[in-house]
């Protein structure tokens, strides 16, 4: 029995893979379905989101459910508020939509719990306390909100299901949510100033993004407003280093076998990594247009996806970063203002 | 290799142990089945079955409404902290109890739960009078209050009366049919209250039924009069008429079609014979009007366009320039932030004269100062997600220059904006407006803002004419803003509430105000912007929604009196002048629509459409994709924007002679020259 289940898998590891990911382009209303073979990559779907064909409704967030059969998307702009849609990878029709809050923006799906944490970024509204909303995703009923700070974003879960993490820009301040309770567990202001908490005071730090390691010990914070990485030990919750970066970390990731850590360099329009045995640079890679937004790594750890979302006019892309040369493998346009990037499947 | 196998393996075996222990587990609790009574609160108790059925207690339960958690008046609320759902509504409900933490993934059930009004506690009738004529309906009125104190107005009451001078049917419905004295007994659940009521003899004698006039035109508002005289020929008032109407369409194919209110105002929408009765208790009479066909059908063509080929266009203004030629600007729609002058001084040659092209994706609104020298278009897209407005010098149109861009607090998005006496009201995010003094254009600066102090709050457009602001907010309807005109004490930094009026749709999108010439009545016209199958970017899209026209003659008290809606075709942008309407309807075109006289119905139906112009391009981004956004009337031309095609210009064509004698006694108005 063993070996036929070792010959069924050498048989599949012969061939080449594919990879697919989604990513959403906040300025054309569009999702789109991309395909790489470790080769190059192209774009197979492109499907249009949203309800009203002369409003700017802004894709931003996008998740895949553990199972594979959904994505869920985040449109931005409502009347006034965004909104959360279920979609099926079968065919990527619609399945549901329910209301979320003001600007809702990243979210990922705790595997402990199965539900949905998507920040209410608020970005263009009055700078006020915004908050994480609970979504059933079998239902796709908004359970609660969750009130963390102003300008919320980054939301991740951890390895282990039971904390999600976001970072509130305008606030400063690092926010673990018990994804049980569904209550703030416990508030790291990284601006040194929680005396004044939630309160407006435009952080020189502009978190925007938090990553968790596998680890489940540390996580991993953009400043980009400093243009630092923190590094948060989870025990004492508390900064223990920091890793300087070039203009504008933005969004970051880390490979599912701990070893790399990028972060894209929204100013620069580039991207760069580190490895994490050491915390030691290893290169910045410029992207292929302006403006770098997402990144996303496979879970065999080989390629890095990065969304960017170019100026004006010009066309979003998706460039893939090969991790074992630490060189750009290849680039696909999109639509205009990539932003919200998510890994589907590998398929021999 | 030997890892990626391993590592592989661990993934497919932790994979089927997540989804079977996912399997093994099912939730039961005490909501199965559960009868509750509105105001009651109920503790529930939850747990998981494994394969055995044996219970296992789940480290979190999260209770809440399938209809929305957050809505606490809809059917069941949650109390998340005590662990309680509460009964709000009577109904057939949902509630989801969800166990976290037992196994990796979701594992939850729906529970049905039936809400029912609890037992009534307090009844209690009132009527209008305690005497009425025989024939007529007695119609009471209901107050309920129950043991959880909840009070209503309407229950399922049983109703008895003494004697058969009254009869009840099985809707309730309560008719006086002998003079003299009856008791109602009027009872629910264990509670019961009584009314003595005296019915009497109808004292009319005689009705007399009159109208303003006895031939008219379909669309054309005929009020009708009743006076009523008793037998000593005695007026009596105050008494309730009840209008109605028969009639028979000279069209032997169609339906009279026709519609009379309780005020005794009528209108019809097809041409025919009509019978008006008016009937009071077991009198009534009758008397017939002839109505012909409004006949305003004028041909509309097309003159010239000013086409847009590589992108979407969004909104539009024609103005007169400083050198007194005519001149265009217009915004395009999800593409790189150009906007395009052109001269349309000649408007069959449209000429694309200058562009311009900021940091955005869409210019969705384009407006231009009074004098023609500046404007002001609005960004959405902005890759610094710094969108704002930009001002333009437009005093020689053929070279636009950037003057300034203004982004303060206007960074979400501005979708709409309107140029008024030196000031911007720029919407932001969608959310409310923000007015901006550009005297010195280098140097805007904010004066004001305003927003409607609503949860939920939405704006999407706002337009301002003698000083008064006309938001238009979605489900929150229009809002009436003094901004300057001092009416209500308004200023531009200042903005002052002087109405509101919302409808039940919420699709409000526009408002135009209109001064009616012929009748000297106030109406705003707010129009809807719905997409009923969602959208597709690059083909045609289905379109909804129509024109509310509300009387807002007296601004205290704003009426919803008529309707333009074209089947099949929703309403966007807008342009009154002279009592006549000019309506981009999306895929419908460019409609001109006679909106003169007293306004009440459905005016498509009643004929009241004098032309229309398909806008579609066969060159355009989409061709021949008619998607009409705005529309203007200017110097005798009937300008447009259509989203697939660029901008152009229409012209309506002088009444042919009518040679029928079928109107020849109507005294028909001019509406274009």
């Amino acid at each position: 029995m063993y070996r036929v289940l070792l010959a069924f898998l050498f048989f599949n590891f012969c061939y080449s893979q594919n990879y697919y990911i989604y990513v959403a382009a906040e300025s054309d209303d569009t999702v789109s379905v991309l395909k790489f073979d470790g080769e190059t990559i192209e774009e197979t779907d492109r499907i249009t989101v949203g309800i009203m064909p002369t409003e700017n409704e802004g894709p931003h967030g996008i998740t895949i459910d553990p199972s594979g059969k959904y994505w869920y998307l985040t449109l931005a702009h409502g009347s006034p508020y965004g909104s959360l849609v279920k979609y099926s990878t079968q065919n990527n029709e619609p399945l549901s939509k329910v209301e979320l809050g003001l600007f809702p923006a990243t979210m990922e799906i705790s595997p402990k719990t199965g539900l949905i944490y998507a920040v209410n970024f608020n970005l263009h509204g009055l700078m006020r306390t915004s908050t994480v909303s609970v979504v059933d995703p079998e239902y796709m009923v908004e359970i609660t909100k969750i009130k963390t700070g102003i300008m919320p974003h980054g939301s991740r879960i951890s390895v282990d299901g039971k904390s999600h993490y976001s970072v509130a820009m305008m606030s400063g301040e690092l926010f673990e949510i018990d994804a049980l309770e569904l209550s703030v567990n416990r508030i790291l202001s990284l601006d040194n100033n929680s005396k004044y908490r939630n309160a407006l005071h435009h952080s020189k730090i502009k978190p925007t993004w938090v990553s968790p390691h596998p680890n489940g010990k540390t996580l991993y914070i953009a400043g980009n407003g400093s243009n630092q990485i923190f590094v948060v030990d989870l025990e004492s919750f508390s900064i223990t280093d920091t890793l300087s970066t070039g203009e504008g970390p933005y969004n970051l990731a880390i490979s599912p076998n701990g070893k790399f850590l990028l972060a894209t360099l929204k100013s620069e329009g580039a991207v760069s990594i580190w490895s994490l045995k050491n915390n030691k640079f290893l290169k910045k890679i410029k992207n292929t247009t302006s403006v770098s937004h997402g990144v996303v790594v496979s879970p065999d750890n080989k390629y890095a996806f990065i969304s960017l979302e170019g100026v004006g006019g010009e066309p979003g892309k998706v460039d893939v970063i090969n991790l074992e040369t630490l060189s750009l493998q290849g680039s696909v346009n999109v639509g205009k203002q990539a932003g919200g990037i998510a890994f589907w499947k590998i398929e021999q | 290799m030997k890892s990626k196998l391993s590592h592989l393996l661990l993934v497919s075996f932790l994979f089927v142990i997540t989804s079977a222990k996912s399997q093994e587990y099912y939730v039961k609790s005490n909501l199965e089945n559960l009868e509750i009574e509105v105001g009651e609160v109920f503790e529930p108790s939850t747990y998981a079955v494994d394969q055995d059925g044996k219970p296992v207690s789940c480290p979190q339960i999260v209770y809440y409404n399938k209809n929305g958690a957050l809505n606490s008046d809809d059917g069941i609320s949650v109390s998340r902290r005590r662990g309680t759902i509460k009964g709000e509504e009577p109904g057939n409900h949902k509630v989801i109890a969800l166990c976290l933490g037992l196994v990796d993934g979701w594992l939850g059930r729906d529970f049905d739960v039936k809400v029912s009004y609890a037992k009534a506690k307090d009844l209690s009738v009132k009527l209008d009078s305690d005497q009425v004529f025989v024939g007529s309906y007695v119609q009471p009125s209901y107050e309920i209050t129950d043991n959880f104190g909840f009070t209503r107005y309407n229950a399922n009451i049983k109703i008895k009366p003494s004697n058969d001078n009254i009869q009840v049917d099985a809707l309730n419905n309560i008719k006086a049919v002998k003079s003299g004295k009856v008791t109602l007994t009027f009872s629910l659940d264990a509670v019961e209250t009584s009314i003595d009521l005296k019915i009497v003899k109808n004292p009319i004698k005689n009705l007399v039924l009159s109208s303003n006039m006895n031939t008219a035109r379909t669309g054309d508002v005929i009020t009708f009069r009743t006076m009523a005289y008793d037998d000593k020929n005695q007026l009596i008032s105050d008494l309730p008429i009840l209008y109605s109407y028969s009639g028979e369409s000279f069209d032997k194919s169609n339906t009279a079609a026709a519609m009379i209110r309780d005020d005794g105002k009528f209108v019809a929408e097809t041409a025919g014979n009509y019978l008006i009765t008016a009937t009071a208790g077991q009198r009534s009479t009758s008397i017939p009007v002839v109505i012909y066909d409004r006949g305003i059908q004028r041909e509309v063509i097309n003159v010239g366009t000013g086409l847009v080929q590589e992108r979407h266009t969004s909104d539009f203004w024609v103005f007169e320039g400083v050198d007194k030629r005519d001149y265009a600007v217009s915004g395009t729609w999800g593409a790189d932030g150009t906007t395009y002058f052109w001269d349309v001084t000649d408007p069959a040659q449209i000429r694309k004269i200058d562009s311009i092209q900021v940091d955005a994706r869409t210019v969705n609104d384009v407006k231009v100062s009074e004098d023609g020298r500046i404007s002001v278009i609005s960004r959405e897209g902005a890759s610094s997600r710094r969108n704002g407005i930009v001002i333009i010098d437009t005093t020689n149109p053929y070279d636009v220059n950037i003057i300034s861009e203004y982004t303060t607090n206007l960074t979400g998005g501005v979708h709409n904006v309107f140029i008024y006496q030196d000031h911007v009201f720029a919407l932001s995010n969608g959310e409310r407006f923000y007015v901006i003094n550009i005297e010195d254009p280098k140097n805007p600066y904010e004066v004001g803002m305003f927003e409607i102090g609503e949860k939920g709050q939405a704006i999407h457009d706002v337009w301002i004419e003698d000083g008064i602001a006309y938001s238009s907010n979605w489900k929150h309807g229009v809002y009436i803003i003094d901004v300057g005109n001092g009416v209500a004490g308004g200023s531009p930094s200042n903005p002052v509430v002087m109405s509101n009026y919302s409808y039940e749709s919420g699709a409000h999108h526009a408002t135009f105000p209109f001064k009616s010439k012929s009748t000297g009545k106030f109406y705003t016209i707010l129009g809807d912007e719905i997409f009923p199958q969602g959208i597709d970017l690059y083909s045609t899209n289905e379109t909804a929604g129509f024109l509310h026209f509300v009387d807002f003659s007296d601004i205290d008290n704003p009426e919803e009196v008529a309707r333009y809606e074209l089947p099949g075709h929703g309403s966007h942008n807008y342009w009154i002048e002279d009592d006549v309407l000019y309506v981009a309807m999306y895929s419908g075109g460019v409609r001109i629509v006679d909106i003169s006289g007293e306004l009440m119905g459905d005016l498509f139906r009643q004929g009241r459409e004098i032309g229309h112009i398909n806008t579609g391009n066969p060159n355009g981004f989409i061709p021949n994709a008619t998607m009409t956004w705005g529309a203007q009337l200017y110097k005798g031309h009937v300008f447009y924007s259509d989203h697939n095609g660029g901008i152009g210009s229409s012209k309506v064509l002088p009444i042919k002679p009518d040679n029928s004698r079928i109107n020849e006694y109507l005294d028909r108005p001019r509406l274009i020259d």
